[in-house]
Formats: structure tokens, C-alpha cells, sequence
């Protein structure tokens, strides 16, 4: 036994070796470069330096707000919107279903950077199809990219779009768990459709929503494509800059790893901190 | 309570037709049992009456009314599933509230009734448990729980003992019983089980693909059997069939020859059909039906392969030329030791049926 585990871990040196390199010390590192002022070489131990002006910065409490409140309203309605969509996929009234659960996954599997262009396009101001849309049925057109509140849902639609099908299909395999004679038996105790959806389904279904909720608010806290690309750097005038991109542009444009560092840490930590409140709010009661 | 009545009924999955006509009457207040081999449509009858499926063919009435059109929650059933089917994420208590809850029954009302179950399934102890936390037979228990409180006027089981160890099976057979008793409320109870189908029945209804082969009470169907298929499902170990051949025929009787026992012969009183002089038949004789030698009417010597001591009882097997034959014979220490014996059948405790399993009365 010894020596069959001796022999295991020698073939998993390698992977174990790269693993620390590339991924076990960057961790340590940037926790130590935190602790660093990086605005000049060479590089100085300063424990207050990033962590301090992080305290008064408004440029990262407009960031954190805005991730926040991305987290707050995309993932709640995403999550529900992925129930909806993994009920209706498990209809046995719905044709042609591997076609659906292909569909839905699409999204996650196109091109950020193609995506991205194309919902420019289709929000653009003039030409925009959604604006036309709007304009069809009478209503005003929106200048989406211009403005604070419109961008933020831009960004919302966006990322619900791109991840809620993704959600979709991991919440199906969830319900095809709960077994049909449950269904039947609330059926024979006269419960109708929608209390049998409020009050087996969703119960069945918490570990799975649980887990999904804790994927995309991990996904939202770093969330930097949609504002990168489709609402530019953040805009308009920072008003969708998320914490992804203020680290990217303090770490990657103004090359203050230090202070990158110490937003990176602060997004885990946060996102730590609001998985563990979800799963001790969901827990199973005892 | 409520009489159920089955007339004409038939399923069909596309195109496959699974119970061809099915015609059953069920008296309010009894216990009924359908039986059959895997896969002869059971479980399908039973989903029928409960309204779980559709029905393809013919009427179900359940007290007077037909219920073809009748939604499952409103035809006043309640069923017990072979996986029990309860609702994991709910304590015992909730899951046998639950649907007098979610239809607003008076609170007072909704606790007498699960306070009542509780008490006549012996699961007071176990109100705050979750199925996962319970053994299969306590699982049983609350499925069958859950049915008492619904009140419903007809009790649906389908296998509701498979999943449990031979002991257990017997306990809850005898719980079972003695709900049915309590209660008085019609059951029916579905199960590939012979044994619970003769202990559990006021009248048996015994399947075969999708076809009734007979109805009717434990022991009348064990004396007098419709066919060779109701004759070996019935009954355990199973009745031994013994290939034979008609060679004399007269008024009341026919003699037939046991072509595989060396020639013996064995007179048969008959009163209907009178098969034709060698024609190929069958004689069935239940392993408790032999006697001992000279006790009888055709004696046949066997020669014992394996003989199985149950205690009471034992069982011999042997391989009289190319037919198996199974015999119950006394317990005794002195005759394991010898292989070889003579064996009586007695023409009033033997069946006679014609090749296609037909019986010859
Ligand atoms: N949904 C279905 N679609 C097609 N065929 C089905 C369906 N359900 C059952 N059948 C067929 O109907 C037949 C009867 O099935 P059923 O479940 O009633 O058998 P059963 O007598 O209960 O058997 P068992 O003792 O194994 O439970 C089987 O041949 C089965 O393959
Ligand atoms: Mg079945």
C-alpha cells in the first residue's frame, strides 16, 4: 500500500509541480504584494499602502457597488428564469428537446469577444434592432450605452443570456432526480400542478438552485467581459465598472499590482462571505 | 366505501395493446388481490383504476360511477406505491398531512386524522423523522399512513411489500389484514407473489399478458383451477404437470397412461369433454397430493435427487425419467437415506388438461 501511493505520487509530480508554480504560489504571492507598494521599483513592504487607500477609494466603492447590485438583481433573476427554462425542457409535451438543451447551452460556448459585438449591434442607438423593437410598439428608443441605468440592465440582459441556459440544464438534471411517483402521489392527494411545482419541486430542486446560485455569484463578483467589451471599459464615465475592472485597470493599464492585488483578495473574500451566508440561510434544517 | 367495476377495459401504449379486456367486479368492501407473472399488466389495471393512466377501452366504475373521465384526484382512491413514494423533503407528520393541508381541511380535523393513522400503524414515534431516517418497513408504514388519512373509499397497493425482507413481508401481510378488517374499506392489492396473494384475498384475480385467466377465492382457485396457467401459478412449490396419454374412454371416465413413469395407468372420472383416444394430455398433481404407495390410485416409483427438510415438512425432488417432479413428503430422519420410492396419485386429487393448458373437467 505504501509503496503503490509512493509510486502514485511520483507520476503526479509534474501536475503537482506546475500546479504550485502556476497556481499555489501566485495565490501567495499576490496576498504578499497586497502588503506591497508597487507604484514605485523597487517594490517596499507596506501593510497600510493598498489596503488603506482601498478604504477610501471611491473608485472601488463605485466598482463594489455595482457589482453588488449586478449580483442582487442578475442572479435572482437569472436563477428563476433557469427554472422556468429546466421545467419547460422537461415538459413531455415539448418536441424535439435535445435541440432545446443544445440551444440553451449555445451561449456559453460562443466567442466572448463575437458576442459581445453583437449585442452592440443589435442595442445600438439607430440601428439597433431592439431599439426598433421598441419603436415598433411605440415606445421611445433607448440610449443604452450613454446612460447609467440602461447600461447596467445591458449588462444584466447580457449576462443572464449568456449563463441562464447553462443554469437551465444543470437545474434539469436536478428535477429528472425527483422521481415521477412523488408527482403521482401528490396528484392522488389531490395537490394541484402549481402547489406540486411551490411545494415538492422547488424543495427538491434547493441543493441544485443552491449550487447554482453559488456558481454565479462567484461568476458576477469577477464579472469583467460584459463591461469590458459591450459597454466599453465600464462606461459611461465608470457607471458599469465592476470590481473585475478596476483590478484590470489598475493591475494590467497602470501596472499598481499592489493595489490589483488587494481588490483581488477583497472579491474573493466577498464572495466567500456571500456564499457562506446563502449556504447557512439554505441549510438543511436539523 | 365503493364497489369498483372493470367492464371491457383495455390499455394500449401506442400500438401495443397490454390488457385486452379486462372484466372485473369488485364488491364493496373487499379484499381483492390481482396476481400474475412480470410484465402481465398489473401494475397498469391498478393505474387505470387510480386514474394515473389512461384508459384505452371499456369502463371503470368505482361506487356506481364511471370514472373514465373522472380526474385521479377526485375518484375518492388512495394508493400505496411499491417505492412508497414519499415526499423526502417532509417529516412523517408533514407527509401525512400534506394534502389535506394544501386543500385547506380544517387543522383540527387534518391532526385527528394523522393522529388516528399514527396510532393504528404504531408510527406515533416517528412523526418528526424524514423518510431518510426510517427503515423500508417504517417507509411502508407512513405510504400506508399517508392512504388512511386521505379517508379514501377505495385502497390501491401496488407491491407494497417487495422491497422489504422475507420477515418483514409477513409482519406487514398481517398488518395489512388486519387494516382491511379495522377499515372495512374495498382493497386492492396488487403483487407477482402467490403466497400474499392466498394469505391477504377475499378473491383473487390472476393475470396473464394483459389477459384475466380467473377470479375467484384462495382455495377455489387452488382446488379448482381454470387452466394449467391459474393450476402452477398457484399454490407453492408449484403443481407438477405430468405429460400423459389418453388410451381408453368410456361414459364417465377415461383412462390415461403416465407415458414417462413406465407405463402406469391412472382412471380419471370425467364429466364434460371427453378427449379422443391417444391424444396427448396432462396430468397436474400438486406436490402435497401424493400418497403413499398402495394409498392411491396409480402408484409410480421415483428416484430422489435432493430432498429439502423444511422441519414440518420435506421436499423431494426427482427426476423421474425426463420429467422433474417435486413431492412433499412427511418429515423423518430414517427415510433421508433412501433414493428410491413409490409415490401415489389419486384420481380426485389430480387435474386433468388438455395441450393448449386448457382444463379438462
Ligand atoms: N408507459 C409504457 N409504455 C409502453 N409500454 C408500457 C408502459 N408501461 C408499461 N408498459 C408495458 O405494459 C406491460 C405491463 O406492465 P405493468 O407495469 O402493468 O406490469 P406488471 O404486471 O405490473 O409487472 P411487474 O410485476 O413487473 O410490476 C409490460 O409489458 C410493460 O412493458
Ligand atoms: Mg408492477
Amino acid at each position: 500500500m505504501r509503496t503503490q501511493n509512493a509510486t502514485a505520487y511520483r507520476f503526479l509530480t509534474p501536475y503537482l509541480l506546475i500546479f504550485a508554480i502556476f497556481w499555489i504560489w501566485p495565490i501567495i504571492s499576490s496576498f504578499l504584494i497586497s502588503f506591497q507598494a508597487t507604484r514605485t521599483v523597487p517594490w517596499r513592504f507596506a501593510p497600510a499602502f493598498n489596503w488603506g487607500r482601498l478604504i477610501g477609494d471611491p473608485a472601488f466603492y463605485n466598482a463594489l457597488k455595482n457589482t453588488l447590485l449586478i449580483l442582487v438583481i442578475q442572479v435572482p433573476v437569472m436563477i428563476s428564469l433557469a427554472i422556468v427554462m429546466a421545467v419547460l425542457l422537461n415538459s413531455p409535451l415539448l418536441k424535439a428537446r435535445g435541440l432545446y438543451r443544445f440551444a440553451f447551452f449555445a451561449p456559453v460556448v460562443v466567442g466572448e469577444v463575437a458576442y459581445s459585438a453583437v449585442f452592440r449591434l443589435m442595442f445600438s442607438l439607430d440601428f439597433g434592432i431592439v431599439n426598433k423593437l421598441l419603436e415598433s410598439v411605440g415606445l421611445a428608443k433607448i440610449d443604452w450605452f450613454s446612460n447609467v441605468t440602461p447600461a447596467m440592465a445591458l449588462i444584466m440582459i447580457a449576462v443572464t443570456w449568456r449563463w441562464a441556459g447553462y443554469n437551465a440544464i444543470i437545474i434539469l438534471a436536478g428535477l429528472q432526480s425527483i422521481p415521477e411517483d412523488v408527482y403521482e402521489a401528490a396528484t392522488l392527494d389531490r395537490v394541484s400542478k402549481l402547489k406540486q411545482f411551490f411545494h415538492i419541486t422547488l424543495p427538491l430542486l434547493k441543493p441544485v438552485i443552491v449550487f447554482c446560485a453559488v456558481l454565479s455569484i462567484i461568476g458576477t463578483m469577477q464579472l469583467f467581459t460584459e463591461p469590458f467589451l459591450i459597454t466599453e471599459r465600464g462606461g459611461p464615465g465608470g457607471g458599469t465598472e465592476t470590481l473585475g475592472l478596476l483590478l484590470y485597470r489598475q493591475g494590467f493599464r497602470s501596472l499598481n499590482f499592489g493595489y490589483a492585488s488587494a481588490v483581488a483578495y477583497t472579491m474573493a473574500g466577498l464572495a466567500i462571505a456571500i456564499t457562506l451566508v446563502q449556504l447557512w440561510l439554505t441549510r438543511e434544517p436539523k | 366505501m365503493a364497489a369498483v367495476t372493470l367492464t371491457n377495459v383495455v390499455k394500449r401504449f401506442g400500438v401495443f395493446e397490454i390488457v385486452h379486456g379486462a372484466n372485473i367486479d369488485i364488491a364493496d368492501g373487499e379484499f381483492v388481490v390481482f396476481v400474475g407473472p412480470s410484465g402481465c399488466g398489473k401494475s397498469t389495471l391498478l393505474r387505470m383504476i387510480a386514474g394515473l393512466e389512461d384508459i384505452s377501452g371499456g369502463k371503470i366504475a368505482i361506487g356506481g360511477k364511471v370514472m373514465n373521465d373522472v380526474e385521479a384526484a377526485d375518484r375518492g382512491i388512495a394508493m400505496v406505491f411499491q417505492s412508497y413514494a414519499l415526499y423526502p423533503h417532509m417529516t412523517v407528520e408533514q407527509n401525512l398531512s400534506f394534502g389535506l393541508r394544501m386543500n385547506g381541511n380544517p387543522k383540527a380535523d387534518t391532526e385527528r386524522r394523522v393522529k388516528r393513522a399514527a396510532e393504528i400503524l404504531c408510527i406515533d414515534e416517528l412523526m418528526q423523522r424524514r423518510p431518510k431516517q426510517l427503515s423500508g418497513g417504517q417507509r411502508q408504514r407512513v405510504a400506508i399512513g399517508r392512504a388512511i388519512v386521505r379517508e379514501p373509499q377505495v385502497f390501491l397497493f401496488d407491491e407494497p411489500l417487495s422491497n422489504l425482507d422475507a420477515e418483514l413481508r409477513v409482519q406487514m401481510r398481517v398488518e395489512i389484514s388486519r387494516l382491511h378488517k379495522e377499515l372495512g374499506v374495498t382493497m386492492i392489492y396488487v403483487t407477482h407473489d402467490q403466497t400474499e396473494a392466498m394469505t391477504l384475498a377475499d378473491r383473487i384475480v390472476v393475470l396473464k399478458a394483459g389477459n384475466v385467466e380467473q377470479i375467484g377465492a384462495p382455495l377455489d382457485l387452488y382446488d379448482d383451477p381454470a387452466n394449467r396457467f391459474v393450476a402452477g401459478f398457484i399454490g407453492s412449490p408449484k403443481m407438477n404437470f405430468i405429460g400423459a396419454k389418453v388410451v381408453e374412454t368410456s361414459n364417465s371416465a377415461i383412462i390415461i397412461e403416465l407415458v414417462n413413469h413406465g407405463g402406469a395407468r391412472l382412471r380419471k372420472p370425467l364429466r364434460d369433454a371427453f378427449p379422443a383416444i391417444g391424444a396427448e394430455i396432462v396430468l397436474g398433481v400438486r406436490p402435497e397430493h401424493f400418497f403413499e404407495a398402495g394409498e392411491g390410485d396409480c402408484d409410480i416409483p421415483i428416484k430422489a435427487d435432493v430432498t429439502e427438510h423444511l422441519g414440518s415438512v420435506s421436499y423431494v425432488y426427482a427426476n423421474a425419467g425426463p420429467e422433474e417432479l417435486i413431492v412433499e413428503r412427511e418429515a423423518s430422519r430414517q427415510r433421508a437415506g433412501s433414493d428410491h420410492f413409490t409415490v401415489s396419485i389419486k384420481a380426485e386429487r389430480s387435474l386433468l388438461f388438455d395441450k393448449s393448458g386448457a382444463r379438462i373437467r
